[in-house]
């Protein structure tokens, strides 16, 4: 079953409810438990005392009647002493009997009952011990023989003996519940337990499965990276076959475009060189005025020609540079790029030393501030790109002030380099921006020569490393070149190369 | 020019024109040997491999090789694999005579046994200079027997 993150919170918070309710559920069952255990344990001691209370009394009423019975046999003031002392205490026995009785109805008759009887017994056993004293033993044992006191007795000890069965069962009964009371409290605690148990090992599960959906979430997005890297992998390989063939394209077509321009050039020479000869015999030849088909001759070959043949030369020359253009841009694709451990301040510092002369003339100045030690890239790639931007700082000063260019270098996160080549010179239009960029583009005033592909060449070199070229400029403030390269060329490389 | 040996010069050159100004170049360097062109590739292995494709046909004979790499039928380079892999035509000198300046041609051109590598320059003055010096070049040449 797939847990997402809402189930499992309400799983394990269904889960942690449960095991409170059955918590809970086994504190206040053992609360109620313990009240019912100490109601049985205080009817346990009511019971004991009735029945203290009751043997107690029927000893006492025992004592007094042997010492009774001995006395009236033998007239022996001695034999009534337990007599002499039970007797003060009966009252009192009674009346605890009464208190420790006093909650049940039931009893309230049979006590009566018992008191007219105690009552009875007495006062009987106290008259025959009297007359017993002045000697009348005769009418004292008439009195007993009348064997009502014995029924009295009687009567007293059946209550007593019931008494104490009663409160025997009671104890018994009790002993029972108690057990019963401690039967549940067990139950309960292992019911309980269970259910704690249960919703532990539920809560457990939960996490568990819960955990390993997310080990195998994490997994799948592994997966997908991974495809996605050999993807990108791919599409890298796809791009750099593609760039290839463009270039071998370039290649090929900047060939068979030579071939005719060869032939183009070299008649064109070989026209100059028959037009020459053919314009030195008609400057030679006197000028006759009559003959116009002579005069017309004679300005082709003087004037014409020789101009249609400079416009031809200038024309092939201008091609001639866009082909040379295109081929160097194709063959510098072409060239094999090494990576190799590059000193960015050297590089920096020997471009700078290139242009310094122009620089320097113009009262110019270059600064640099490069906090970036080593690069691992094409140095000779490196060389030309910075070679170029500061040949174009130079190229598109603004006369009006003398030159300042700034070159910084830092690091940026992913392992990248931003190189920025600051200048004051003329700016570039917003239009532009991305204009100067491609082949035979170029912006502002045409007052430089040029074929324009400068940028468009740093563009393909600074592409080729992995890295992307950008521009801000001011129109008439000056231009920031933005050159953001990977420290290490080689995985760049390497891939393009798979 | 050492006319004692009569060197025949074979061009193979597609382009009419280049043939033309190549010829009218050598010309007026002064060499004045016979020049037999070649349009395509196949006409001239003919020509320097005889029918039978042995050979045979050019033993004692004095050749020298103006090639042009890109032709119709064949590239430039697989004239000069033959030329140079077959013993009767092999010590005859090839001159490579294109518009690559690829290094990695050059140096395969050189590998398979050419004896001159020129660069065809657009400009014509430099073209025109290069012919004539590889007419000079002809003029101290010995071209050894090929018997």
């Amino acid at each position: 079953m797939p847990i997402t993150s809402k189930t499992f919170v309400r799983s394990t918070a269904l889960l942690l409810l449960v095991g409170l309710l059955a918590l809970i559920g086994i504190v206040g069952t053992n609360i109620w438990l313990a009240d019912r255990s100490q109601v049985y344990l205080d009817e346990v001691i009511e019971a004991r005392i009735a029945r203290r209370a009751a043997v107690d009394l029927r000893a006492s009423l025992l004592d007094m009647e042997s010492g009774q019975r001995g006395y009236l046999l033998t007239l022996d003031e001695s034999y009534l002493d337990p007599y002499e002392e039970a007797r003060p205490i009966v009252l009192a026995q009674i009346d605890a009997l009464n208190d420790v009785l006093a909650p049940y109805e039931v009893a309230a008759e049979p006590l009566q009952q018992l008191e007219a009887d105690v009552a009875f017994k007495v006062d009987e056993m106290d008259q025959t011990i009297a007359q017993a004293r002045t000697g009348n033993v005769t009418d004292a044992v008439a009195r007993v023989l009348t064997d009502q006191g014995q029924q009295a007795m009687g009567r007293i000890m059946a209550f007593i003996d019931g008494l104490i069965e009663a409160v025997d069962e009671r104890l018994i009964e009790g002993v029972g519940n108690q057990r019963s009371t401690g039967e549940a409290l067990r139950m309960v605690a292992i019911v309980g337990g269970l259910i704690i148990l249960m919703v532990v090992a539920g809560a457990i599960w939960a996490v568990l499965n819960y955990t390993q959906e997310l080990a195998n979430a994490r997994r799948a997005v592994e997966q997908a990276n991974t495809s996605l890297e050999e993807r990108v992998r791919e599409r890298t390989a796809d791009l750099g076959k593609a760039n290839e063939e463009i270039q071998r394209f370039a290649y090929i077509v900047t060939h068979d475009l030579r071939a005719p321009l060869v032939n183009i050039m070299g008649f064109t020479a070989e026209l100059e060189n028959s037009v020459e000869e053919v314009r030195a015999y008609m400057e030679g030849q006197e000028a006759s005025a009559d003959d116009p088909v002579a005069s017309q001759a004679r300005l082709a070959a003087t004037e014409d020609l020789p101009e249609a043949i400079t416009f031809i030369r200038a024309a092939t020359r201008k091609m001639d540079g866009l082909i040379n253009a295109i081929l160097k841009i194709s063959r510098e694709g072409r060239r094999q790029l090494k990576p190799e451990p590059v000193e960015l301040a050297e590089v920096v510092e020997t471009s700078a030393n290139a242009v310094h002369h122009q620089v320097a003339d113009g009262d110019g100045t270059i600064e640099t501030d490069i906090r970036v030690g080593q690069l691992i890239t094409d140095r000779l790639s490196l060389e030309q790109i910075l070679g170029n931007m500061l040949d174009n700082a130079v190229k598109y000063r603004e006369p009006e002030r003398p030159l300042r260019v700034e070159i910084r270098a830092r690091h940026v996160p992913g392992n990248r380099v931003v190189i920025e080549v600051e200048d004051n010179g003329r700016g570039i239009a917003d239009s532009d921006h991305e204009r100067v960029f491609e082949l035979f583009r170029r912006s502002g005033s045409q007052n430089n020569p040029g074929e324009g592909i400068g940028l468009a060449h740093v563009r393909t070199m600074v592409r080729s490393l992995g890295g992307d070229v950008t521009l801000t400029s001011q129109l008439g403030e000056g231009t920031t070149f933005i050159i953001n390269l990977p420290r290490d060329s080689r995985g760049f490389l390497g891939r393009l190369g798979a | 020019m050492n006319n004692a040996r009569p060197v025949t010069i074979v061009m193979v050159e597609d382009d009419e024109g280049h043939a033309r100004l190549i010829e009218k170049n050598i010309r007026r360097a002064g060499v004045a040997n016979e020049i037999v062109p070649f349009t395509n590739g196949t006409d001239a292995l003919a020509y320097l491999m005889g029918p039978d494709g042995s050979g045979l046909v050019n033993k004692g004979r004095q050749l020298l090789v103006l090639l042009d790499l890109n032709l119709p039928d064949m590239t430039g380079i697989d004239i000069l694999e033959k030329v140079k892999s077959n013993e009767h035509t092999k010590r005859s000198p090839v001159v490579v005579l294109t518009t690559t300046d690829d290094q990695r041609e050059i140096q395969r051109c050189y590998d398979l046994g050419a004896n001159v590598y020129i660069t065809k320059p657009v400009d014509y003055d430099g073209f025109a200079n290069a012919i004539k010096q590889l007419g000079l070049f002809f003029s101290v040449m010995q071209i050894p027997e090929t018997e």
